[in-house]
């Protein structure tokens, strides 16, 4: 099978977490002789080889970072400008992957997931979702590739299924909520540790300020 | 009397921002409008830099930090989009993706979900309107979960003819 593989992140490839996780994929999908090919949305020159990618292939995968609550506007203003198909048997399938760990967090984003095949004159063919990923680009490559590993799996899934069936899908997804004990794990020590973290990442990167600063302060509830 | 910001991502002369305008001040609101169709605001592309080395400031100098403040400044924001495959347009939804600087990168449990915790002590009140076909329902649960982001309230989704909903609801 051939796969068209369209990233719908806006940070540039070399940094993108979306990037290393389709790398990943990639890995698995293609271990039985199966070929893919990558189009990257956030360098625009790309645009043209993605929608020709979608106009002339059945099986595309969709791989983006969760943007509030949804796609990302860039990857919004690609689709929006496809032709739909017309008796085609094209599946479209999804990753969104979020910041945020639990899975309910991109449910919103799934649903809308579930309507826009239709829309694009395509069949949907299923969303993998996996949360916690803010810090897959600044972990160790040990980590890195334990963080990825699922992904590769996932991969070699497609390959034989041509989707992402529910059961597995849901099984990747977990945890769907924060149990309760982690909960208190992180109101007690998790939140002072990245707290912690993010000011020693932010120091590096040579903040001046205070990561809780309020710039715009004297406008609240102050119009000019 | 209530502030309220309009962000419209509709053509200036388009004759559903002078409806809308006209159903918010009908209510004895002041509208500000802002009109966003010309600017072309550029996407957010995710470089983390309001979060971690300018604080609540992007790094992109085009204007949008005038939205930053008028978000602040007033007592709801209406935005008023058009739309595509059944969502808001795709100025809106940059827009939207935009607003990464009112959060700080911290995070809190709220309902047993997490959040970031907000930059600035403001109730939000966002609400859309949109000009053309949408899923109403589900702009209505996209809408609750943006503002749940944002430590705000929803104040729903309407399509620009029933414009008097949102104006009930502020
Ligand atoms: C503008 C913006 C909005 C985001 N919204 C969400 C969100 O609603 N939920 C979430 O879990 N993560 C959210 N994130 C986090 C990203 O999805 C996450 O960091 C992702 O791994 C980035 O992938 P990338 O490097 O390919 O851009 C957001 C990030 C940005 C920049």
């Amino acid at each position: 099978m051939h796969l068209v593989i369209i990233s719908g992140a806006t940070r540039p490839q070399p940094k993108s977490n979306t990037a290393k996780i389709i790398a990943a994929f990639q890995k698995g999908f293609e271990e039985n002789g199966n070929t893919t090919e990558v189009w990257y949305l956030s360098d625009r020159k790309q645009w043209d080889n993605a929608k020709n990618a979608f106009e002339s292939n059945e099986h595309i995968l969709i791989a983006f970072p969760l943007y509030a609550e949804n796609i990302p506007g860039i990857m919004l203003e690609f689709l929006s400008g496809l032709k739909p198909k017309h008796n085609s048997h094209t599946k479209l399938a999804f990753i969104i992957q979020g910041g945020f760990p639990e899975a309910c967090q991109s449910r919103c984003c799934e649903a809308y997931l579930k309507m826009l095949p239709a829309q694009l004159g395509c069949e949907y063919a299923g969303t993998l979702i996996k949360g916690d990923m803010f810090g897959l680009g600044m972990v160790d490559d040990k980590n890195r590739e334990k963080m990825l590993a699922p992904f590769v799996e996932m991969g070699r899934h497609f390959a034989e299924k041509s989707c992402f069936e529910k059961y597995v899908a849901d099984a990747f997804a977990t945890p769907e909520y924060m149990p309760e004990k982690q909960i208190r794990m992180f109101n007690m020590i998790g939140r002072h540790i990245s707290k912690f973290f993010m000011g020693s990442i932010a120091k590096k990167l040579g903040c001046k300020g205070n990561l809780y600063d309020k710039p715009y302060e004297s406008s609240v509830n102050n119009p000019v | 009397m209530k502030k309220i910001l309009l962000v419209n991502t509709l053509p200036e002369n388009d004759l559903s921002v002078s409806n809308v305008v006209q159903a918010l001040e009908s209510e004895d609101n002041k509208v500000q409008v802002f009109y966003a169709y010309e600017k072309n605001f550029r996407p957010c592309v995710g470089c983390n830099v309001c979060w971690l080395i300018t604080p609540g400031v992007c790094s992109q100098r085009d204007g949008y930090d005038e939205l930053l403040k008028a978000y602040l400044a007033n007592d709801a924001v209406i935005f008023l989009s058009g739309t595509t495959l059944n969502f808001v347009d795709c100025k809106m939804k940059n827009i939207i993706d935009r607003m990464l600087p009112l959060v700080t990168m911290g995070i809190h449990i709220v309902d047993g979900q997490c959040r970031h915790i907000p930059r600035y002590d403001k109730k939000f009140r966002f609400g859309l309107v949109y000009s053309g076909v949408a899923d109403n329902e589900y702009l209505n649960y996209w809408m609750e979960r943006v503002t749940l982001n944002f430590g705000g309230e929803s104040l729903g989704a309407y399509p620009v003819s029933d414009v008097k909903g949102v104006s009930a609801c502020i």
